[in-house]
């Protein structure tokens, strides 16, 4: 005997309904999203993986994408430990005005990234007092150098880890550390064995996003680093000048190389983020 | 002794959890605490085991003092309510965790470990994570991990509470098991009181941070000392009557009473438990055999697994007052219900309407709790007057006095208390006197933490202490005397039932105060021209009624008078025209999130009465809005 079930029922729409709410979603995500990128693939191997290749090495652009690659690896490591250290504060601990920092957390999404270049400009510029200071006491520059890139970077993708750790450290059961506390254990330890363990996969999830978001940075960078070719000049910056000079598969076979990364990070946090959610059933 | 604690006290924003808790736990002994949610069991378990501090008290284990201690230096086994294993370690790992913290070798871990799940029932499951586990392995688990490193004593709270019956059952025995072979001291926290008889080698009730009573779950059950604990566990059937040199006398019969007891109660009352199991029904008086009740009418059967359950509903007996089951307001037969076996019940069948004798073959006599009253004294005239009468209420009622002593300085405030004390001094239960620094509601809020109080005594006068009385109503459950000047004890009282108040619990501390004092009492309601329908007259006269049969059954004459216009006007009215000595009003009760306001009928009144002593008595109904 067949029996409908109850899903079936409560979930009942007309087919045509369905049909068409699915083919409108599919044909936006197509038009937005995946021509754009098959364009641009397209046009990045219109020499083949050779030409691809050939673009991609050029001192100029390779430069380019190591220096994106290595800022935004030494923003993440920063931005991972700072990131879990902010949530961790928020989450377990009561001081004033905290209720605005956590606000304040979400801040540099809304802030123009351009805004966020400007401001470290006025700060750390060596026209300004601390920027002046730094470069006369310690030899360091911040503006116009590889620096000021993780600067912006950092400030830029500040919120990314605080967000992806607080609300599994907010759902911790906090009865877990005080059972370690009757066994024994010290704060150090608590810490290591029994906190920290739930909190590695949204860090790295964290990182990961972050990451990723960093190295199509431009608004900021463009201010701060002061494209200087083969010293201070990222990938997406060094893409826009290329479509400026007219050279168009250089700058498209660099972008393809930065999609391919930005796809497989997005990949690896999707894939995370489910063994996250399996693993607290 | 494996627990001591010695006056534990711990307050959460002010407000008392654990109120000044002692209690003593033998070595090898099974104790549970058993105590409604919020009675401050779990945060007792927390105390011990260091994971909140004591405000005031200690805690002794083994005799060696660890209130001061981390928690990872006391030694003690826990095991939490949601189990709180470590999630991210496996069974093994989490029942090893306490042993390497101690840095304990891993073959000898590992040895160890093996007996304890051994030893739960759980052998061969510790690569499991804690999640792949069903509740009660789990529970076992947490079982395990707390004995593991041997700790001195075990602490469990609510650890079945999410498992369902079956289950818990044979945890119950498994858990009962384990802790006989260990031999730990072992605290056990549930609301359950099957769970509680089933476990413990003795049971401490709790109630509002309060440990109200220990004793074997033999003795609570047939011996309890407090009416909380009789009617708390288990089913009551608890009824005042008369105490007499012969015994306890419900009716016409006299029920033999304990040595024990006899000291039990200066006002010649006290309060008897019989249980439902102790009930005898036959169809005729001449064939029972224990002490008669009367002849009752059956109002519900029920079956309860092997026991037929019957509630019977007894005609008024002359000076017994019932307490539980709880009559309707005004009634005064006695309900009484009763348990039978099969067997009974099958030679002598009852349905709902017959007839059938009611006898008990043994009752027990409570402890009679006293009245006990505060007084408030700063030295002023008003106050002066407010220890005149609260002393000679007190002395009336026998009732335990504590005296608070507040406002002056040094010399001037410890001769008035001198003079106070002389006062007071004879005839009184008991006499405490404190002196405070602090505000007077403040003090009498701690004082209330420390003790109950029936009622609390002010010299009051409406225009400067209105706030002061409100503070006071706000500081605890008791009831409060306002007395304005110099008067003679009380002989006329006016009871004014406001649109329903007070409700019945307090008409019966007013007749209870007011009988001591041997005075008159009248009952009056006042309809306002809103309500003055036809209907509502009938239904006031009917709730008068109620009122002065309840009265009467306490030995209190009552009268009752209908008024109707403009509330605090009528009782003026009424006040002057009867010359009353003693107002008793309602106040409601404190709204939620608010503080009570006398600013309403009882403030108006209080103005309009400036010379007359009026008790505001806490009503258990919420204010309106």
């Amino acid at each position: 005997m067949k029996t409908k079930t109850p899903k079936q029922e409560i979930g009942y729409q007309s087919p045509l309904g369905r049909r068409g709410l699915r083919g409108v979603a599919l044909v936006y995500l197509t038009v937005l999203l995946l021509i754009p990128l098959f364009v641009i693939i397209q046009d990045g191997l219109r020499e083949g993986l050779t030409g691809l290749w050939h673009q991609v090495t050029l001192p100029i652009a390779w430069s380019a994408l190591i220096l994106t690659l290595w800022t935004a690896a030494i923003m993440t490591i920063i931005n991972t430990m700072m990131g879990t250290l902010t949530a961790y504060a928020l989450v377990r601990y009561d001081f004033p005005g905290k209720t605005i920092i956590n606000s304040l957390v979400d801040l540099p999404l809304a802030i123009p990234t351009l805004v966020t270049g400007v401001m470290l400009v006025v700060l750390f510029g060596p026209q300004q007092a601390l920027g002046a200071l730094l470069k006369e006491q310690f030899g360091i520059s911040i503006i116009f150098a590889p620096p000021g890139i993780i600067m912006a970077l950092l400030f830029i993708t500040f919120p990314f880890v605080v967000r992806t750790v607080q609300p599994v450290l907010l759902d911790l059961d906090r009865a877990q550390e005080a059972a370690a506390t009757t066994l024994g254990a010290g704060s150090w330890t608590i810490f290591r064995r029994i906190t920290l363990p739930p909190l590695i996969l949204p860090m790295i999830s964290g990182a990961l996003l972050s990451f990723a978001r960093a190295i199509g940075e431009f608004g900021a960078v463009v201010i701060v680093a002061g494209n200087i070719p083969l010293y201070s000049q990222t990938a997406a910056v060094y893409v826009l000048g290329e479509v400026e000079s007219e050279n168009r598969l250089g700058a498209s076979a660099v972008s393809v190389v930065m999609i391919a990364i930005a796809f497989s990070l997005m990949m690896l946090v999707d894939w995370l983020q489910q063994r996250e959610r399996k693993g607290s059933l | 002794m494996s627990i001591v604690l010695e006056q534990l006290t711990k307050r959460y924003d002010g407000h008392p959890v654990v109120n000044n808790v002692s209690l003593e736990v033998g070595d090898g002994e099974f104790f549970v605490l058993l105590g409604s949610s919020g009675s401050g069991k779990t945060t007792i378990l927390s105390l011990i085991a260091g994971l909140v501090p004591a405000d005031q008290g200690r805690i002794l284990l083994h005799d060696r003092e660890v209130t001061f201690l981390a928690p990872q230096q006391r030694k003690v086994g826990f095991v939490f309510q949601n189990y709180a294993l470590f999630q991210s370690m496996t069974v093994a790992d989490n029942v090893e965790f306490g042993l390497s913290i101690r840095k304990v070798p891993a073959a000898e871990r590992r040895k160890r470990r093996d007996e304890l799940l051994e030893l739960v029932g759980l052998a061969g499951l510790g690569n499991r994570r804690p999640r792949q586990l069903s509740g009660g392995q789990q529970q076992r688990v947490a079982l395990a991990r707390a004995l593991a490193y041997q700790p001195d004593v075990l602490l469990l709270d609510e650890p079945l509470g999410a498992l369902d019956a079956k289950i818990r059952g044979e945890l119950r025995r498994n858990l009962k098991n384990i802790q006989r072979q260990l031999g730990i001291a072992t605290i056990f926290v549930t609301h359950d009181q099957e769970e509680a008889f089933d476990l413990a080698d003795r049971i401490g009730v709790m109630s509002f941070g309060r440990l109200v009573e220990v004793g074997t779950p033999d003795e609570l059950y047939q011996r309890p000392q407090t009416e909380f604990v009789a009617s708390f566990l288990g089913t009551a059937n608890l009824l005042v009557g008369d105490l007499t040199s012969e015994g306890v006398k419900v009716g016409k019969w006299y029920f033999p009473i304990s040595h024990d007891c006899q000291q039990l109660s200066q006002d010649g009352r006290a309060q008897v438990l019989f249980r439902p199991e102790d009930v005898a029904l036959a169809p005729e008086a001449a064939i029972m055999d224990s002490p008669k009740l009367g002849e009752a009418v059956v109002e519900e059967v029920s079956f309860g697994g092997a026991h037929e359950r019957l509630r019977l509903r007894l005609p008024a007996i002359s000076g017994v007052r019932s307490i539980s089951p709880p009559v309707a307001f005004g009634s005064n037969s006695i309900l009484v219900d009763a348990t039978r076996s099969p067997e009974q019940a099958a030679r002598f069948p009852l349905q709902q309407g017959d007839k059938t004798w009611v006898g008990v073959h043994r009752i027990h006599v409570l402890a009679h709790p006293g009245l006990s009253f505060l007084i408030l004294s700063d030295g002023s005239l008003r106050s002066q007057a407010a220890l005149n009468l609260g002393g000679q209420m007190a002395r009336l009622a026998h009732a335990r006095v504590t005296l608070i002593g507040w406002g002056a300085q040094g010399e001037a405030l410890q001769s008035h208390l001198q003079e106070a004390r002389r006062q007071l001094g004879s005839g009184l239960a008991a006499l405490e006197v404190l002196t405070s620094e602090k505000e007077p509601a403040q003090a009498v809020r701690q004082a209330v933490e420390r003790q109950q109080h029936d009622l609390v005594v002010l010299g009051f006068n409406h225009q400067e202490d209105m706030r002061l009385a409100e503070q006071l109503r706000e500081a605890g459950d008791h009831h409060l005397l306002l007395v304005p000047r110099p008067q003679a004890t009380p002989s006329k009282a006016l009871i004014c039932i406001l649109s329903g108040e007070p409700g019945k619990d307090d008409v019966l501390f007013a007749g209870r105060l007011i009988r001591h004092l041997s005075a008159d009492a009248t009952l009056l309601s006042v309809l306002t021209p809103s309500s003055a329908r036809q209907d509502s007259r009938a239904r006031a006269e009917r709730f008068l009624e109620g009122g002065v049969r309840s009265l009467s059954l306490l030995g209190v004459p009552a009268q009752t008078a209908i008024r109707s216009g403009t509330v605090p006007e009528e009782i003026q009215s009424e006040a002057r025209d009867g010359s009353f000595d003693l107002l008793v009003l309602g106040a409601p009760l404190v709204r939620s999130g608010g503080g009570i306001s006398l600013n309403g009928v009882a403030g108006q009144t209080l103005g309009l009465l400036p010379d007359i002593a009026t008790m505001i008595v806490r009503s258990h109904y919420m204010a309106p809005g």
